[in-house]
């Protein structure tokens, strides 16, 4: 493999963590709740589209609308009968109660479903692309995940719902005010955070083997995606998580796996420590 | 604006003065007994119990250790750190490897690892605490990550993946003892702490660090004080671990697991108190004892739910059931 050739591979990859963030992105700033639960959502995507294709033989690309909706309203159960509690408590709570779903979550995959690794074989050829070869099934992955966060960016920018969101995001209480259920939106906008996470999971399930536990490994990614782009920009995340993508592929290229892991975490880390309120943008 | 839970917190010291003074005066003897009760439990239970129950019982003053010194930090300055596996599982290498390479009593060697614990968390907290809230928390499980991935990594020191063979040990006696010690020392120290000034000094970083700052608190330097403090229990505690399962490797000492572990003990036996992570250790190490007989997997979906049920139906752990119930009077230095 050549330089060129890991770089490709990298962006696309990019997309995939681009999407995943996007619905985390979307979930911290309208709700101002660091979902640390955010991966686990991601993890029963994937095992949606692993299940639909292992029993009943669903092509991984038409069950995504499945995971999507499976996932949109498992989030928007879980926003009203449990998150919705500690939204207005301090940070900590909501911290330590998405801690406790993170860990449930894999908890109940385990018993479930086992610790082994699971993968989809699916599209496993590549097209040459002058001296570069692209993996199908990487290629796939970034145009849905980059047409998706698009198509999310676009819903929030011009649809009542996305403007309402919005509002919620800026300013509760004058949004409250301006009669917009605020609770309503918060369930929705967990749904779809939730909905974008299962997508990037169903992705995620064809492109690499996964067990319950990893969601672990891609929280700190999405964190890291949108420490660098800023929080609440869809395009300053999509460079982020491109970024990221190509890091982690280099950074793996030269030496081995495990150091790719650790970009994420080095990305985050320099990132905060060099712009500590850099999250929310202001001193908070 | 009017301050109604400021104006109800100003009227409750009258409504409960009696009984809680009253008590407040006898906690330092009511302490005193509970120790020399503990003290000679620890020195006679290894004598009288099979050895399945002085293993579960060390796992019990190990949870113990692990609440009681997460909430020094979490618990009284607020700052909540998901990054006590890093802490533990720098604590079992460096005690392994000093025991392996015969360079120090295994009981010094547990030291040693709590101190060069310590150390490295000098220079962490002095980065890391200057985030606040959830940048802090997300920063600490990245670090203690970073280090689960070092150590796999650096293989020529750990054996990398392959993990560390100690000495075969047949009878976990001594390691009890200390695991016993260590516990004591623990809940000792944060007593001393939350019972004098520094405490009160911890506490108004969990309340407002800008105020306290302002009347002249140095918060990082305490916050940094209790940083370390809280980073040298779980260094000594690995050493021991390590001593007694007698083989490690990165997941089993970095796994996310002992940060669950010492989040979930110290929340449901009540955060910031120091009855708590005692409480909350004995009856969460028996539930998970339970839950593994049950199933392998089981323990996990038992701490995440309690997590998430005590969030939502009990706020303030154990110790605030019994403090609502008035089986105990409230005081700040339970």
């Amino acid at each position: 493999m050549t330089l060129a050739q890991v770089v490709v591979s990298g962006l696309l990859l990019g997309g995939v963590y681009a999407l995943f963030a996007a619905g985390l992105n979307l979930i911290v700033g309208v709700m101002r709740v660091v979902n640390l639960a955010h991966g686990e959502l991601m993890m029963l995507g994937a095992y949606i589209t692993f299940w639909l294709f292992t029993l009943a033989h669903v092509n991984p690309l038409l069950s995504i609308p499945a995971s999507a909706l499976l996932m949109f309203m498992l989030g928007m159960a879980v926003e009203r009968a449990v998150v919705e509690r500690v939204v207005k408590q301090p940070l900590l709570s909501s911290l330590l109660l998405t801690f406790g779903l993170s860990t449930l979550f894999i908890g109940v995959a385990l018993n479930a479903w086992g610790g082994n690794e699971r993968s989809i074989p699916f599209l496993s050829g590549s097209l040459p692309l002058g001296p570069l070869l692209i993996s199908q099934v990487r290629l796939v992955a970034f145009l849905i995940a980059v047409l998706l966060t698009g198509a999310t960016f676009l819903f929030l920018r011009y649809s009542t719902f996305g403007k309402t969101i919005r509002a919620t995001s800026q300013q509760p209480e004058a949004a409250q005010a301006c009669g917009i259920d605020v609770t309503r939106v918060r369930v929705v906008t967990f749904g779809i955070g939730s909905a974008l996470a299962a997508v990037a999971g169903s992705l995620v399930s064809v492109m690499f083997t996964f067990n319950p536990e990893i969601g672990q490994s891609f929280l700190p990614r999405a964190f890291a995606v949108i420490v660098l782009g800023g929080l609440g920009s869809f395009v300053g995340a999509l460079l982020g998580a491109l970024v990221v993508g190509v890091a982690e592929t280099v950074v793996g290229y030269f030496t081995t796996g495990q150091w790719a892991e650790s970009v994420a975490f080095i990305v985050l880390i320099v990132m905060l420590l060099i712009r500590p309120s850099g999250l929310f943008g202001s001193d908070e | 604006m009017i301050d109604l839970a400021g104006a109800a917190t100003a009227v409750e010291p009258d409504r409960r003065s009696a009984r809680a003074v009253r008590w407040e005066r006898l906690l330092p003897k009511v302490y005193l007994v509970f120790l020399a009760v503990t003290l000679i439990w620890i020195a006679v239970f290894p004598q009288l119990a099979e050895l399945y129950f002085v293993s579960l019982a060390l796992v019990v003053l190990l949870a113990i250790v692990l609440g009681a010194s997460w909430n020094m930090l979490s618990g009284y300055t607020g700052y909540i750190s998901f990054g006590h596996a890093g802490f533990f599982g720098i604590g079992s290498y460096i005690g392994a490897l000093l025991i392996i390479h015969n360079l120090a009593v295994w009981w010094l060697a547990a030291i040693v690892a709590g101190i060069g614990t310590a150390a490295v968390a000098v220079p962490i907290g002095a980065l890391t605490l200057r985030l606040r809230g959830p940048y802090f928390a997300i920063t600490m499980f990245g670090l203690a990550e970073l280090a689960r991935i070092v150590a796999s990594s650096w293989d020529s020191l750990t054996g990398g993946g392959a993990g560390l063979y100690l000495p075969f040990l047949e009878d976990p006696t001594s390691n009890f003892y200390a695991m016993g010690i260590l516990a004591v020392v623990a809940v000792a120290s944060a007593y001393l702490i939350a019972s004098s000034g520094l405490g009160l000094k911890l506490l108004s970083i969990r309340e407002d660090e800008v105020a306290g700052q302002t009347l002249g608190i140095n918060t990082t330097r305490y916050k940094l004080g209790a940083f370390v403090l809280s980073a040298f229990f779980p260094g000594v505690a690995g050493a021991i671990y390590a001593r007694q399962i007698g083989y490690i490797d990165p997941i089993s000492v970095f796994g996310v697991i002992w940060s669950i572990r010492a989040v979930a003990t110290t929340m449901f036996g009540g955060s910031g108190t120091i009855l708590g992570p005692i409480l909350g250790g004995i009856t969460l190490t028996l539930v998970a004892e339970w839950a593994w007989a049950q199933n392998p997997f089981a323990y996990q979906v038992v701490f995440g739910g309690l997590i998430v049920l005590v969030l939502l139906f009990m706020p303030g752990g154990i110790m605030r059931l019994l403090e609502t119930r008035e089986w105990i009077p409230r005081t700040r230095r339970l």
